[in-house]
């Protein structure tokens, strides 16, 4: 039931990356997701990955990254798959290989890398920025940035609620469980979320008194704990952030040479291997979980 | 600055000077249904407090306990709603005119499930949530928030997330996130019960020093008589939502039969000593509630 | 003779491959016992007893129940054997009445419907609950649902009942019905395993203590043993009874020879010693 819980929060360090203001972080990975959906173009994606990569050691969070990218890599990963039959691309489409009703296409195959290497790219800057992070120094730059308080307190309760009603259907269960429940169907298990509903609506009410009694909601002005600093290198690294948006962004309009989905070609053996292996990593994920979930 | 007070400026009161006492909460005839029951949940309540006091409230499951409690700083009747009738006078303040927020400067709340009452990402921000909602300016923050985390113990973990303490620690925060916005009165709605032995003993302590050291006034409800002889010097008995006693522990807690009878015990050196009387006939001068007092009595008692 | 119950077997559970929460467990438990296994948080008291009915299997060694190895079976299959009542009976109440909730158990357990009927018939009287027997589970009070909570497994008829902290947080009444009901369970042929943390229940009802700190068990043995032993009680923060604590006292002044564990035991032992007949 523990190892359930995906890490997505901070991982206290002592990287360089830690120490950058929240702000400039949240500029690149903007940047990066901006870049990301203006291109197809495969050697930009992949230095995007390689510099995640490269940002996620020196961060020095291998560990809770691999951790979320086995959820999520078969996830990224078939959309290979899907693209090479049913590319998301302007016909015509060329064909390299196919088993009846099923073809392989030139397209597919690019736009599936292609999309693979968005999805890949995104989620790594994002995921260095939320683990090198203070979840706090996240959220009162957000209100910097003029994000309302409100909302961004019931983001932070809501943060917090999420492991807790994980644990807390997991307690559940197991009451359910011992109790000889049958099968591990959605129609099985949905009994179980009645007290998980009536633990989490009891949790706010008494919440609510909680935090009244705590001048929740005063009407003077609020002042705030956490102050962000940002230092002249941060600064720096914002300004940096945005230049290079821009100046990929500009090159990616002009370039038309970055088009490469005609000219990179795909032997038959090659697309084969590649959808094969996408839904395989794919299937046996599924199969994984699906056991994991029945074992527990 | 700090947001505009409704509350006028609070006298500051000489703590030495504890000879002549202040009631600081006052219940006058005070009646209380919730909403769509018809049973009221209070009855006729005239109870005063006084500066200083270490008070326990002692009553079964549902006789009335809480209600009272989220009287004195006023969810009840601003937040929950229902029939009130009569009035509750905190520090003179009639709470049914002062928002719960307001009455936060002066009441600090404690509930029973320590994790119903965190919310941040870390300790500090925990504490600093009510000196935010205050208006506290940052550079002011720190050390009130020190100071609050060091009389609770849990300073040095002001970066750990609350959801990763021990459940006393989590009440401790809870603690030390009403102190840190200086209440004088203190109330503890059965802080232990959700929490292991060590936890219950730092809870405890920790209400024992907010009262004797910084001469706060403690409500504290609780199930464990032996706690509360130890500590309180005001019990207070309620059942079926009305007071049937209201004294000293020792007063109290003399009223064996009576607490028997609605299902409340006393503590066990108290029934040794009843029974002693009772059952073999043992003089008993005044039944002892504390260990320390049961040991003399035993030596009176039981000279060879 | 005695029968094993529940066999641990160097015994050591793992969480996420770093967390050690039980070592190297060897623990035997008979038919009929009235066990209190306690310990602070943390010291792997849950974590033991959820091997038990396989909410947990050991990553190493094994543990058997009635002679079966726990590790191929499932929770559903050991709940023949074994019932498992919550702390909180809000984790394990959803029915739309007590009376189906007590019926849920029995039913997955594929007993006969008759028999389902007579065995709620017989949980209502025990657990004394007929009044309530059509209310809604969250339409009664919180001592009573943690009482249904009981009635619930009951009904499930098992050989062994853990009880998770069966009186935190009740009042003297609903603790002393939790004390009564245990004794009857007991009288009735079950063993039942209470992990607490509630003095009293040990100090007076339990008859085998498992005392628990640093995912080992550091004492195994009668109640009068464990509260004789100060060091041991102080190590692991726990404060006997008040009762307890005074005959300590009378013990070192010399006015008894004896401790006593409970208010009639020191009652009978200073009246012993001084020759007081009762009253009446």
């Amino acid at each position: 039931m523990r190892g359930a819980v995906i890490p997505i929060t901070m991982v206290p360090g002592d990287s360089p990356l830690h120490k950058i203001a929240p702000l400039p972080k949240l500029a690149w990975s903007f940047g990066v997701l901006i870049i990301a959906f203006m291109t197809r173009n495969p050697a930009i994606l992949g230095t995007i990955i390689l510099a995640g990569l490269l940002l996620t050691t020196i961060a020095q969070i291998w560990k809770p990254m691999l951790r979320v990218m086995i959820v999520l890599f078969p996830v990224f990963v078939i959309s290979i798959f899907l693209q090479s039959i049913a590319p998301a691309f302007p016909k015509p489409w060329n064909p390299i290989v196919g088993f009846g009703p099923f073809t392989i296409y030139q397209e597919g195959i690019y736009s599936g890398i292609t999309m693979f290497g968005r999805a890949f790219g995104m989620t790594l800057f994002a995921m260095v920025t939320i683990m090198t992070t203070h979840p706090s120094d996240l959220f009162a730059s957000l209100e910097k940035i003029g994000m309302p308080y409100v909302l961004n307190f019931i983001l932070t309760v809501t943060l917090q609620l999420i492991p807790i009603l994980q644990r807390e259907f997991g307690t559940v269960l197991s009451a359910q469980k011992s109790r000889g429940m049958k099968g591990t169907g959605f129609g099985a298990v949905l009994p179980s979320m009645v007290p998980v509903f009536v633990g989490a609506i009891e949790r706010v009410q008494q919440l609510s008194i909680s935090l009244e009694s705590r001048a929740f909601g005063s009407t003077g002005n609020k002042t705030s704990y956490r102050n962000v600093v940002m230092r002249p290198s941060d600064y720096i690294i914002l300004v940096s952030g945005l230049l290079a948006t821009f100046a990929t962004g500009y090159w990616i309009l002009v370039d038309k040479s970055l088009d490469w989905s005609r000219s990179m070609t795909f032997s038959p053996t090659l697309s084969i291997s590649l959808v094969v292996s996408a839904g395989l990593i794919f299937t046996s994920f599924v199969t994984i979980a699906i056991f994991k979930i029945i074992k527990t | 600055m700090a947001g505009e007070s409704l509350l006028p400026p609070l006298p500051n009161y000489g703590y030495k000077n504890m000879a002549k006492k202040k009631p600081v909460i006052e219940f006058r005839n005070l009646t209380f249904s919730y909403q769509l029951q018809e049973i009221p949940a209070l009855k006729n309540i005239n109870l005063t407090i006084y500066e200083g006091e270490y008070v326990a409230i002692l009553g079964l499951n549902g006789a009335g306990k809480t209600t009272l409690q989220l009287c004195i700083n006023g969810v009840i009747p601003n937040m929950i709603f229902g029939d009130f009738e009569g009035d509750v006078l905190v520090n003179g303040l009639n709470t049914q005119e002062y928002p719960t927020r307001e009455m936060a400067k002066i009441v600090g709340m404690v509930f029973d499930n320590p994790e119903f009452q965190l919310t941040q990402t870390s300790v500090a921000e925990e504490v600093a949530l009510g000196l935010e909602n205050l208006g506290i300016p940052t550079v002011e923050m720190h050390p009130i928030i020190e100071d609050a985390l060091e009389t609770v113990g849990l300073d040095g973990l002001q970066e750990r997330s609350p959801f990763a303490l021990s459940g006393g620690q989590q009440q401790r925060l809870a603690i030390a996130s009403a102190l840190a916005m200086k209440p004088q009165i203190f109330v503890m709605d059965e802080p232990t019960s959700n929490i292991d032995p060590i936890g219950k003993e730092e809870v405890i302590a920790v209400a024992a020093k907010l009262n004797k050291e910084k001469h706060m006034t403690v409500i504290l409800a609780e199930h464990e008589v032996e706690v509360i002889a130890q500590f309180a010097d005001h019990v207070i008995v309620i059942h079926e939502g009305e007071i049937i006693l209201d004294g000293t522990p020792h007063e109290v807690f003399a009223q064996v039969e009576k607490l028997e009878k609605i299902g409340l015990r006393v503590p066990q050196v108290t029934e040794f000593a009843y029974r002693l009387e009772k059952e073999y006939g043992v003089k008993v001068k005044e039944y002892p509630i504390k260990i320390d007092e049961a040991e003399q009595f035993a030596a009176d008692t039981f000279k060879k | 003779m005695s029968e094993a119950l529940i066999v641990c077997e160097n015994l050591t559970h793992i969480y996420d491959g770093e967390v050690v929460a039980v070592q190297d467990i060897n623990l035997t438990i008979q038919k009929g016992e009235l066990i209190g296994v306690i310990g602070q948080n943390g010291s792997g008291k849950t974590t033991l007893v959820k091997h038990f009915n396989g909410l947990l299997k050991p990553t190493k060694g094994k543990v058997f129940v009635n002679g079966n190895d726990t590790a191929g079976m499932r929770i559903q299959e050991l709940a023949k054997s074994v019932g498992y009542v919550f702390q909180n009976p809000n984790h394990q109440l959803f029915a739309k009445t007590v009376r189906e909730e007590l019926e849920f158990g029995p039913t997955n357990l594929g007993v006969p419907e008759d028999e389902v009927k007579e065995r709620v018939n017989k949980a209502f009287k025990f657990f004394n609950l007929e009044k309530y027997r059509e209310s809604h589970p969250y339409r009664i009070s919180f001592p009573l649902r943690k009482l249904v909570g009981m009635a619930s497994i009951y009904t499930m008829r098992p050989d062994v009942f853990i009880l998770d902290e069966p009186t935190t947080g009740q009042d003297h009444i609903t603790t002393r019905i939790v004390y009564q009901l245990i004794e009857r369970l007991r009288n009735e042929g079950a063993t039942v395993i209470c992990v607490a943390h509630d003095m009293i229940l040990l100090a007076e009802v339990v008859e085998r203590m498992i005392v628990m700190r640093d995912s080992q068990i550091i004492a195994d043995t009668d109640p009068r043993t464990v509260f004789s032993d100060k060091d041991l009680m102080a190590s692991t923060h726990l404060t006997p009874p008040q009762i307890t604590e005074l005959s300590y006292r009378m013990r070192d002044n010399k006015q008894i020879k004896n401790l006593a564990l409970s208010i009639n035991g020191l009652l009978e032992e200073t009246s012993k010693n001084f020759n007081l007949k009762r009253s009446k």
